[in-house]
């Protein structure tokens, strides 16, 4: 059984997760104290809530390196409905938790969970699962294309609702890069750009915040107060670290500059402590793991955890990708936290588990193919 | 089957190619932003991360000769908004419009702009902050400031001047004396947070401010205050255009009293002037500044006028000094004199003085008779002293705009030009300088420079830069001075407006119509009296002018002289200087008091009667011709004060028509 040969586990995506998960806890240890002593009286708050989730999800990932990925994909069906029931639960009053007027957690006891991240676990698991049944059927529209397209939409609606305008978006980016990758035929996929025209369109025009965030991405000096504030200060933070940094835990925009340092614009204070060697760093150790992934997915003997590999490694890569470029200033501001780096116990979690089914993926690679 | 697992494999390659397009697209953003603009973003970051601060130096205090405050540093704030921070516009516009007293709209939309910070005010007195903070406003910051404040408005305007609003002297002697009174503000330099709060490890940089020395000016408040009330009093009676008064000591120079009436109010100096309220929205900005520059220009300094009359004491003491005229050298007056052909005119030409002394010529102001005086002279002689007393010239007192007044040259001085300034016409003067002149006379033939501040002192009281007295020039002997004195005490008669029992007062008056664009003005006069007391050892010199009186008299011994004679007064009882009576004075004074009774609106035959019965004697001015159906005008004193039994009431009657 590929599965049980321990042996054969990347190694090489191994370390460059818990390396990039050091990172993580090292700096959100740095950029919260700050803020934490204010918020908390207690400079270790956020660095103890992170280290316990990294230690969490070291163990998650090591149990689920050794769980067989294909049982996953038994419950590929309740995992969907399970995740549509969670969803729907947020905007049950008394359920929903959020900040700054967005239900994005649902809090069940002392914990709070985000069930979009739940929802990308599902919808991967569901497509690698349904499309490798449907063979040769994908290259059709109507059961190839359609229902997952269908799927993604229902998603869409309900993370968009909460509103959680990068998660949405990164729900369909990961979608249309499985389709893609599955095989579908590229005019059925290039055919949705047609309504999504009027309906970006649509958005950014009837929700107020969202287009302030387009324009200020234009020109953040236009409005530096308001619209393009966190833009310039992550290109303060980032140009000011230079080539080799301020060093580690000495920035200066994170003393309330940046809003929640620990959080979305962990990046920018990287790069003001660390600099352009440490930034660069980061992002070639994705690379590496977005490397390692694809791998893993080629050299998967069945299709099943082919597409199961190509979907974890490209929702990794896509928010990673989407969390940089909102840093440096590349795309307009939107939310979203940095795989394994920034701070926050549930989207870490379900990232380590991911990791913990690639990993297992990985094992089913024959010795020979490695 | 296999043909989709052939296209998958390749579909993979080309998500990973285009995730390293991607991300190697991100490495050359980073190394854009970390290495090529880095220093640009590095300088800007720097910039939001340092304030600089810069911490106000308290403006020296201004003192009187004795110490008293006439202008002190209070604290005041700075008040900014930062419209980031501002949680309800609305909320905060009322309030600030309610204790700042500004308009609510405009507040409204100055805080809506998106700007770091917007300047609300300078100068807001601490209760008004008090009152703000207590609101508790978000996005409101308060900065230390100094206000200049001037305990006394509308007190000693000109001399004092104003500052601006970055505490800088604009006028008088804030102006002047700047450098002493202006310190170095300091300066704060730190890195803070977002929330302004200091960066630990980072470092401060603090420059202490250094404060302002203080000024002891040479005038004297009590005496500035009988100036201020004396021709506050004399603008309204005589409806005139602008009173000024100056009081110096004649020994030293110092101005003891610079008081000009309309003044302004150093402490808004800005202000409309009233009679400008209704159309200063019409006027352009030019006019508006023109306006209120007018108000500040010190006439005392600033303004030149023909002197007139007061001016023989100039040719009298040159006259004396060359020894071309003695005391009781005899003249006669018919009336008039003729110079080249052209016929001066003696004032009263309608009823000549007839024989008279050089003495009773200066009491009576005989035109003719200086006329000769300066055709003895000859025309580079009284040139010589006219400049010699300073004419001409700056007297180079300590405050802004000084005119230096026109002195015809000699050698554009003809026979008739001569003739004119002999009698104080065909040359300009500043009060300051005739002040000046005269004091000279007082003081022994010895010019001082006038001085309006003594010395700089720190906030220990210690002495750190004195201004010493300074001698221009000694213009005529002791004796010719001590001589004219005599002669200008004899001018004070009994009757005259300036006289004080006991006080020995010596001046002269003067009456000069107004030259605008070359041309008498008719009805247009410069009314003044220049004395000192007392008359064998001056303690002060006074000098009052009255430009363009608007009432029913004009003459300098009518209408200046009453205002000298109280500031005299006061002052001289203030300075405790023992009144010497005469053996006359002293009779007068055993008698029992009497309650003057009211004479005005009455012909003179009847108020000769009326005062008979109260045991008064009378005296009407003669500068008029009269007869006894003339009506009284105006009586001094006035109607219910107390005086000696045998005492005279001046009485001014109606001319002639």
């Amino acid at each position: 059984m590929p599965g049980k040969n321990k042996n054969n586990m990347d190694f090489t995506l191994l370390i460059t997760v818990l390396i990039l998960l050091a990172i993580g806890v090292a700096m959100v240890f740095s950029a919260s104290s700050i803020s934490s002593f204010m918020k908390y009286d207690d400079r270790y708050h956020y660095l103890k809530s992170q280290g316990i989730f990294a230690i969490i999800g070291i163990f998650a990932m090591l149990f689920l390196s050794r769980v067989d990925y294909r049982l996953f994909g038994k419950f590929a069906m309740p995992l969907v409905l399970v995740s549509l029931v969670l969803l729907v639960a947020i905007f049950i009053p008394g359920l929903g938790h959020g900040a700054k007027g967005a239900v994005r957690w649902l809090k069940i006891g002392p914990w709070t969970v985000q069930p979009s991240e739940f929802a990308k676990f599902a919808l991967i698991i569901f497509m690698a699962r349904s499309i490798t049944n449907k063979k040769e059927k994908i290259r059709s529209f109507k059961d190839g294309v359609l229902p997952y397209i269908i799927l993604m939409a229902i998603y869409f609606v309900l993370i968009i609702l909460e509103p959680n305008l990068s998660m949405a978006g990164s729900i369909v980016m990961i979608t249309f890069a499985i389709l893609f990758a599955a095989g579908t035929k590229i005019m059925h996929l290039a055919i949705w750009a047609i309504p999504l025209v009027p309906g970006v369109g649509y958005i950014v025009l009837s929700k107020g915040y969202m287009l302030k965030r387009v324009t200020a991405f234009m020109d953040p000096w236009a409005d530096p107060l308001n619209k393009g504030y966190q833009a310039i200060q992550s290109l303060y933070a980032l140009g000011s670290g230079g080539i080799f940094g301020l060093g580690l835990g000495n920035s200066r925009q994170k003393f309330f500059y940046i809003p929640e340092p620990q959080n979305d614009f962990i990046f920018s204070i990287i790069g003001e402590e660390l600099g352009f060697i440490g930034t660069a760093t980061i992002v070639i150790l994705f690379l590496l793991l977005i490397w390692r992934g694809l791998r893993i997915a080629l050299l998967c003997p069945d299709n099943y955890g082919c597409l199961l590999a190509t979907g974890i490694t490209c929702m990794v890569g896509i928010q990673s990708m989407l969390n940089i470029a909102v840093a440096t200033v590349s795309i307009p501001t939107t939310g979203i936290s940095l795989p394994f780096i920034s701070s926050g116990g549930s989207s870490l979690l379900f990232m380590m588990a991911n990791m913990g089914i690639l990993l297992n993926i990985s094992k089913s690679i024959k010795a020979s193919g490695g | 089957m296999s043909s989709i697992k052939t296209v998958v494999k390749r579909r993979i390659i080309v998500v990973l190619f285009a995730f390293f397009a991607v991300y190697a697209g991100l490495i050359g953003r980073l190394a854009f932003i970390q290495i090529i603009n880095s220093s640009e973003y590095q300088q800007k970051a720097m910039e939001q991360w340092t304030r600089d601060i810069p911490i106000p130096s308290q403006r020296g205090i201004i003192y009187d000769r004795n110490s008293k405050k006439l202008a002190i540093s209070a604290t005041a704030y700075e008040i900014y908004v930062r419209p980031a921070e501002v949680k309800d516009p609305e909320v905060l516009a009322q309030a600030l419009s309610d204790v700042l007293e500004m308009d609510r709209a405009q507040l409204l939309q100055k805080i809506s702009v998106k700007k770091d910070t917007v300047i609300i005010k300078k100068k807001v007195d601490a209760d008004k902050v008090k009152a703000l903070r207590e609101k508790e406003l978000s996005g409101l910051i308060f900065i230390d400031d100094c206000k200049r404040f001037y305990p006394q408005t509308n007190f000693a305007s000109y001399i004092l001047g104003f500052t601006n609003t970055d505490n800088e002297g604009q006028d008088g002697v804030e102006l002047t004396y700047e450098k002493y009174l202006n310190g170095f503000p300091g300066r704060n330099i730190k890195m803070t947070d977002a929330h302004g709060q200091e960066l630990p490890g980072s470092e401060a940089k603090y420059y202490e401010p250094q404060d302002g020395l203080n000024l002891v000016l040479s005038v004297d408040e009590v005496i500035q205050h009988f100036a201020e009330k004396a021709i506050e009093n004399a603008l309204v009676e005589n409806k005139a255009k602008r009173v000024t008064a100056i009081v110096v000591d004649p020994k030293t120079g110092d101005i003891l009293a610079m008081a000009v009436k309309p003044d302004f109010d150093n402490n808004d100096p800005r202000k409309i002037p009233e009679e400008l309220l209704d159309k200063w929205s019409t006027m352009s900005s030019k006019e508006q500044y023109d306006a209120l520059f007018k108000t500040w220009r010190n006439p005392a300094v600033s303004d030149t006028y023909e002197p007139g009359s007061t001016f023989k004491i100039i040719t009298s003491v040159a006259g004396l000094e060359e020894n071309v005229v003695k005391p009781d050298d005899r003249f006669h007056c018919v009336g008039h004199v003729t110079v080249s052909g052209k016929r001066i005119k003696c004032w009263r030409s309608y009823n000549p003085h007839g024989p008279e002394s050089f003495a009773e010529a200066v009491k009576n102001s005989c035109n003719p008779v200086f006329v000769e005086v300066g055709q003895r002279l000859g025309k580079e002689k009284l040139y010589k002293y006219i400049k010699a007393f300073g004419f001409g010239t700056p007297t180079n007192i300590k405050l802004p705009g000084e005119a230096a007044g026109i002195v015809r040259g000699v050698n554009e001085m003809g026979p008739v030009e001569l003739a004119n300034i002999s009698f104080g016409q065909g040359i300009s003067v500043t009060p300051i300088q005739l002040i000046s002149a005269v004091s000279a006379v007082a003081n022994g033939g010895y010019l001082m420079e006038p001085r309006v501040a003594k010395k700089v002192i720190d906030d220990m009281g210690k002495t750190v830069h004195e201004f010493p007295t300074r001698m221009v020039r000694q213009v005529i002997s002791k004796e010719t001075a001590a001589t004219m004195r005599q002669i200008l005490e004899a001018a004070v008669a009994p009757t005259a407006g300036s006289y004080i029992p006991g006080y020995k007062v010596a001046g002269k008056t003067g009456t000069a119509q107004k030259a605008e664009g070359g041309f008498y003005v008719p009805g247009k006069f410069v009314s003044s009296f220049i004395g000192f007391a007392p008359a064998n050892d001056p303690k002060i010199v006074v000098m009052v002018v009255i430009d363009e009186p608007g009432g029913a008299q004009h003459f300098g011994g009518v209408i200046a002289a009453p205002v000298a004679k109280s500031i005299l007064y006061d002052t001289l009882r203030y300075l405790d200087v023992k009144p010497q009576y005469t053996p006359e004075e002293a009779k007068l004074l055993q008698k029992p008091l009497v309650k003057v009774p009211e004479v005005e609106g009455m012909s003179l035959q009847n108020a000769i009667k009326e005062l008979a019965k109260a045991k008064l004697k009378y005296s009407v001015d003669s500068e008029f011709e009269h007869s006894l159906e003339s009506v009284i005008l105006d009586q001094t004193p006035k109607a219910g004060a107390d005086i000696n039994e045998g005492s005279i009431v001046i009485l001014y009657a109606k001319p002639k028509e």
